[in-house]
């Protein structure tokens, strides 16, 4: 019937065409602009469309992530992330609010302070208020519900062990990303990766709902390290008494196994707190234990008694005449505190004798001595990569003279670290074989890669030595530990001032293994600048290095050698029937 | 041919099914981002605790708090050697 009615038919009125007409081309336009806007992608068109509905509706928001434990090797933390919440405000909303009083209140800031910091942001549309909150006093805070007002989660890095282990387990920056010692070292690991998330919200900026996930949070792993905390605080005890007792002004302590090549303790003096930033001594984040290197004197000198041995010119017997008491070298004159008279090579490392090892150095020179020094390590970085360590040096000269011959065998012209000097240790302990060194925790079953550097006889023969010198004839004698049998040697050296050698500022030195019947345990004490007349290695290192010995072998389980036994069903702790 | 008459009643039946079932699902989807929300405040809270209790349990055993109260309040002290004895298992 319509179709009769709009037919052309002879007598239709061509005004009724005309306005259909009009209308449908309209109608076509209108449809034809929606397709062109809404399907076909031009400028300004679908895609430009949604982007700015997204704009205006559309955020994203951070998914926190936290920071991956640093544990001991028992799993006691020593660095945990705890959730904490930071407030922030817009200026431009919170500029007006009637309730800055109430918010300074609970903010426990003056509304002086408050309006002042509003003013400097004024024209912002962001500012913290205040940073690291803990959760109850921000949700205070927030229940407040002033306009402008809003909370963001992080985390806080917390480090439960305090100074004890400060330098070993660094530091974070406030926005979490480690800046010294482990944290730093294993950034990687630790840090978590915040997600992000999308999320539609609603005319007062609150979500309605989660579009999707952009990225996924990923939180940090955990690290578990070889440091054992007791021992930790044993050590740092021990140490920080050092520094009273001596007067000295630094310290550095280290303990190894041998076995495995774990540093079980680290300890440095001076300390912070790494739970506080108020008072910060740049200085004393310094791990002095792998930063520090100086020349390490005596310390060395078994190594010396290597390098004679592996000739074949030397052996432990081999007398060597060591008057009067003193040497010429070039225009050196070194002396012993006195005239030792014809001593086996023994107790020329017994004694510490410079005219002995003089003479020993004289006649087997320079080469090998420099071959021992570099496969016990010295001179190149250890393997556990911590910030800031330092190789050392070994000298590299093209003409040598005597006297720097012959200084070398004694331990000056070359530096090490404290860490390479428990380390040269352990490989007599660990019966010639070297241990690439670790701070973090092997995998279980994980095979302790070992490479022998020097014979097992000749280790053995070191450590006999090595034993002497905390002997009765020996200069460690304050080195023993009650009920084991420990050896290890005493070092005495200048400090280097800008002007050459200081006359009276010492290192005083010690590097010990124990015990005798089944060496496994290496430390090496450092102190620095000891005052009084007990600046000695043998007065002032020795007795920390027995005192953390005996903490370390009780600790370890080790069985004293002279304790009464007792079967196991008479403690109460037997059989179990 | 007779079901073609059919065809628009159920093909109308099938959209308001289908609606019906958006309505479903739409709710069901709010309800379990409610939940999800629920639960991702739960986990912060719960990790805010166990991060807390850590460090509190790490505060009360460190090492220098045991040897304090040890030696002050339990009057307690290393062994000598003369007083130590080794446990050996298997001894009888």
């Amino acid at each position: 019937m319509a179709r009769n009615g709009v037919a052309p038919a002879p007598g239709t009125p061509w005004r009724l065409v005309t306005v259909v007409g009009l209308l449908l081309i309209l109608a076509a336009a209108v449809v034809g602009r929606l397709v062109l806007i809404q399907v076909v992608d031009q400028e300004r068109g679908a895609a430009f469309l949604r982007e700015q509905g997204a704009m205006r509706a559309v955020r994203s928001a951070e998914i926190p992530a936290y920071r991956g434990m640093v544990t001991d090797r028992r799993g006691e933390p020593l660095a945990i992330s705890t959730p904490v919440i930071t407030l922030w405000a817009d200026p431009l909303r919170l500029r007006d609010s009637n309730r800055l009083g109430v918010l300074a209140d609970a903010l426990g800031q003056s509304e002086a302070e408050l309006q002042q910091r509003l003013d400097l942001y004024s024209d912002k549309r962001f500012m913290y208020l205040a940073r690291h909150q803990t959760p109850q006093l921000a949700r205070r805070v927030l229940a407040l519900k002033v306009a402008g007002v809003g909370g963001k989660r992080e985390y806080r890095r917390f480090y439960p062990a305090g100074e004890v282990a400060s330098q070993v387990i660094g530091l974070t920056n406030v926005d979490g990303k480690g800046i010294a010692g482990l944290e730093k070292a294993y950034e990687d690991v630790l840090h978590g990766r915040v997600g992000k998330k999308r999320y539609i919200k609603d005319l007062h900026g609150d979500a309605i709902r989660d579009v999707g996930v952009v990225r996924e949070a990923k939180p940090g792993q955990p690290v578990a390290l070889t440091i054992d905390l007791r021992l930790q605080y044993l050590q740092h005890r021990e140490l920080q008494r050092a520094m009273v007792e001596t007067g000295a002004e630094a310290g550095a302590a280290v303990t190894l196994d041998a076995w495995t090549g774990e540093i079980l303790a680290m300890t440095n003096h001076p300390v912070f707190n790494p739970n506080s930033r108020a008072a910060f001594d740049y200085s004393a984040t310094r791990n002095r234990v792998v930063t520090d290197a100086f020349e390490p004197g005596s310390t060395v000198k078994p190594l010396t008694l290597v390098a004679a041995l592996e000739t074949g010119a030397f052996t432990l017997d081999s007398i060597i005449d060591t008057s009067p008491g003193r040497i010429r070298v070039g225009r050196k004159v070194l002396p012993d505190p006195l005239n030792y008279g014809a001593i086996s090579v023994s107790r020329v490392i017994e004694k510490s004798s410079q005219v002995g090892v003089t003479k020993m150095a004289q006649a087997i020179g320079h080469e090998p001595v420099l071959s021992v020094y570099r496969r016990f390590g010295l001179g190149e970085p250890s393997s556990i990569g911590f910030p800031g360590e330092r190789s050392g040096s070994l000298p590299n000269r093209e003409r040598w003279s005597e006297i720097e011959k012959v200084t070398l065998a004694f331990g000056y012209g070359l530096t090490a670290t404290p860490l390479q000097l428990a380390q040269a240790y352990a490989i007599f302990a660990n019966q010639g074989k070297r241990v690439p060194l670790t701070l973090v925790k092997r995998s279980a079953g994980e095979q302790v890669p070992s490479e022998r550097v020097i014979s097992k006889e000749i280790a053995n023969q070191v450590l006999t030595v090595l034993h002497r010198v905390t002997g009765s004839e020996g200069t460690a004698k304050k080195a023993r530990v009650p009920g084991f049998s420990v050896g290890g040697k005493t070092g005495t050296v200048h400090k280097v001032g800008p002007g050459g050698y200081l006359h009276d500022q010492y290192l005083a030195l010690f590097v010990g293994v124990a015990p005798m019947d089944n060496p496994r345990y290496v430390t090496a004490v450092v102190i620095d600048r000891p005052k009084g007349d007990g600046y000695g290695g043998g007065a002032a290192a020795a007795p920390v290095y027995s005192r953390i010995t005996d903490g370390v072998l009780r600790l370890r389980n080790q069985r004293p050698e002279v304790a009464a036994e007792m079967p196991a069903q008479l403690a109460g702790f037997g059989g179990g029937q | 041919m007779i079901s073609l008459r059919w065809v628009t009643p159920l093909l109308v039946a099938a959209v308001l099914a289908s609606c019906l079932a958006i309505i479903h699902s739409t709710h069901a989807s709010r309800a379990y981002y409610a939940d999800l929300q629920r639960l991702e405040g739960t986990h912060w809270y719960l990790q805010e605790d166990y991060s807390r209790l850590m460090l509190e349990r790490s505060t009360l055993a460190s090492p220098h708090r045991i040897a304090k109260l040890a030696r002050d309040e339990l009057v307690m002290r290393t062994p000598d050697l003369a007083t130590l004895h080794t446990i050996v298992e298997g001894v009888r």
